[in-house]
């Protein structure tokens, strides 16, 4: 399902991914982990396009990322994520930020998830208006959305306490339930009991 | 819908903008329209009271000018000259105020100032415009370092006019030392003025004779005024407009992040554009149209401040207003969309990390 060839990426002169290989499978929960600085961030973004990588060559569903013609679109159908700090758009509503992302079919499902996640009264809030757990919940249920292949989460819990990281890992292990890929990347060792596949980085390479 | 999601809850940010392009556009159309309006008023002084000017030859502006009042006599035994009057144009210290205008004008012209208190000036009398009335009190007033009677008050629509004090000529010829200042000739033959001002050259050789429509276009003063002022004003412009450009540019900057999760999100980099365009439309526009209204407010206001004495006029032109308009979204839009544009290629994820940063 993702299969990344030889990539390796540059800041600058200074090299972070060294020559990765790594192939992912439909339906898996991936715990990426290491330490900070590893390349683990920079790695899930060349995986999940919001980064091009210096080298190398990345395929999703079979299809080379560098062939896509459209990768916004692309991206808009078959990827969601979620970010350590929520990154929703502050002068949007709960429910403003979710249709945002929403393809246009999917539109009339925002109150049902909203509803599932347990968030429904949170809808005409602003992201200002509403704690960091809840804020985190409208994250994630931004990227189930459009239903996409594959969620990528970057530290989605690194600013929760334990309550609310657990309620995240369990949403995005309910996502993967309904056969959506999940691709992790933290310090916290409890996604392992979530996850089906461990990738540990170490100095920009996989141990 | 965005668009003004994004100004209405960002007030702020959307203030300082409205706000810079507001001062910027005022500042333009202040300094350039004032400038006009002193400009017109002499025009219009000029223009409506004769279709010919006679001045002395080789003067760089008509303060200094001193044409021989024995001509008028002359130039009414002309054919085709209808009426002739001559005037002093000078300005000098009148009761407490520092400076006005002084006009001392020839009998058959006094009646051109519209008496609305008192009757006309006769020797050592003197009519005080409606502006300069209201600042005056009692019944004498000192002008340089004679005390004139103080006759009555007239109206004018020039402010220019209004704000200065009218005398006979005599009075003003030794004040300021002179005959006249300029003749103004009206002839029954408008349309063919060339020959009058053939032969009224002939009268004297110490003469500049020129219709009033080519006096105006070619007085050095109004070439001095407009030449100042067109560079102070396009330095206004320029500065205003780098103003906007600037401010829509930090702006964008500041959001790269947002931008960035847009573009996470699937959104298009057209789709980033297309917002941005239109906010900055909107707001562009509503601080055009908010510095329109307020410079028109202050520039009907100008010539009802006393102390300004009326010398402060100024109207709107509709090129002038189109002009602004047009560079000032013009301006507005390179300033957001460029770095917008720019923005857009980056990769997402570096744009989320610039925007943290």
């Amino acid at each position: 399902m993702i299969k990344a060839l030889n990539i390796s990426h540059f800041y600058g002169k200074e090299q972070v991914l060294y020559a990765l290989d790594l192939e992912i499978k439909k339906g898996e929960f991936v715990f990426l982990s290491g330490d900070s600085g590893s390349g683990k961030s920079t790695l899930l973004s060349c995986l999940s396009t919001l980064l091009s990588p210096s080298e190398g060559e990345l395929f999703l569903e079979g299809q080379r990322v560098d062939d896509i013609v459209d990768i916004d679109t692309f991206r808009q159908n078959k990827i969601g994520f979620v970010f350590q700090f929520h990154y929703l758009i502050n002068y949007l509503s709960v429910f403003e930020n979710i249709s945002l992302a929403a393809l246009q079919d999917k539109k009339p499902n925002i109150n049902a998830l909203l509803k599932e996640l347990g968030i429904l009264d949170l809808a005409s809030r602003y992201p200002n208006e509403i704690s960091g757990g809840q804020r985190q919940r409208v994250a994630v249920a931004r990227a189930l959305i459009n239903e996409p292949i594959v969620i990528f989460a970057d530290e989605p819990t690194g600013s929760l306490d334990s309550r609310n990281s657990t309620l995240v890992y369990e949403l995005l292990s309910k996502a993967r339930e309904k056969g959506t890929t999940v691709v992790l990347a933290s310090h916290d060792l409890h996604v392992q009991e979530y996850a089906t596949q461990m990738i540990k980085m170490r100095d920009g390479k996989i141990q | 819908m965005i668009s003004f999601k994004a100004l209405s809850k960002n007030p702020f940010k959307s203030f300082l903008i409205f706000s810079s392009i507001t001062i910027a556009v005022m500042a333009i159309f202040l300094i350039s329209s004032v400038s006009q309006g002193v400009i017109g008023m002499y025009s219009k002084m000029i223009k409506t009271d004769g279709d010919i000017i006679i001045t002395q030859k080789g003067i760089a502006d008509t303060f200094f000018s001193n044409v021989d009042l024995g001509l008028l006599e002359k130039i009414n035994a002309l054919a085709h000259v209808k009426s002739s009057y001559a005037m002093i144009v000078g300005a000098s210290p009148v009761g407490h105020l520092p400076i006005a205008g002084i006009y001392g004008v020839s009998k058959n012209h006094l009646n051109h100032y519209k008496l609305f208190k008192g009757h006309y000036p006769k020797e050592g009398q003197v009519l005080l415009g409606k502006t300069i009335a209201k600042q005056l009190h009692g019944r004498t007033v000192k002008i340089g370092n004679r005390r004139f009677r103080i006759a009555g008050a007239y109206k004018s629509d020039i402010g220019f006019e209004e704000g200065g004090v009218v005398m006979n000529i005599k009075d003003a010829g030794e004040l300021f030392s002179r005959s006249a200042s300029f003749i103004l000739v009206s002839t029954d033959a408008p349309n063919n003025t060339d020959a009058l001002v053939e032969k009224i050259n002939k009268l004297d050789d110490e003469i500049s004779v020129k219709t009033t429509q080519s006096f105006v276009k070619e007085y050095n003063q109004f070439k001095i005024i407009e030449n100042s002022s067109l560079v102070i004003s396009s330095l206004a412009f320029v500065m205003g407009l780098m103003g906007i450009a600037s401010v829509m540019s930090m702006i964008v900057n500041s959001r790269k992040e947002e931008f960035g999760i847009m573009r996470a999100l699937g959104k298009s980099r057209m789709f980033i554009i297309k917002n941005l365009f239109f906010e900055t439309l909107i707001m562009s526009f509503s601080a055009y149209l908010f510095a329109f209204v307020l410079s028109f407010l202050i520039l009907e206001l100008l010539p009802h401040i006393d102390t300004l004495q009326g010398y402060m006029s100024g109207s709107l032109s509709w090129d002038i207003s189109l002009y602004v308009l047009a560079s000032t979204v013009v301006m507005a839009l390179m300033g957001s969309l460029i770095p917008a544009w720019i923005a857009a290629k980056t990769d997402p994820v570096l744009l989320i990390n610039q925007g943290c940063s």
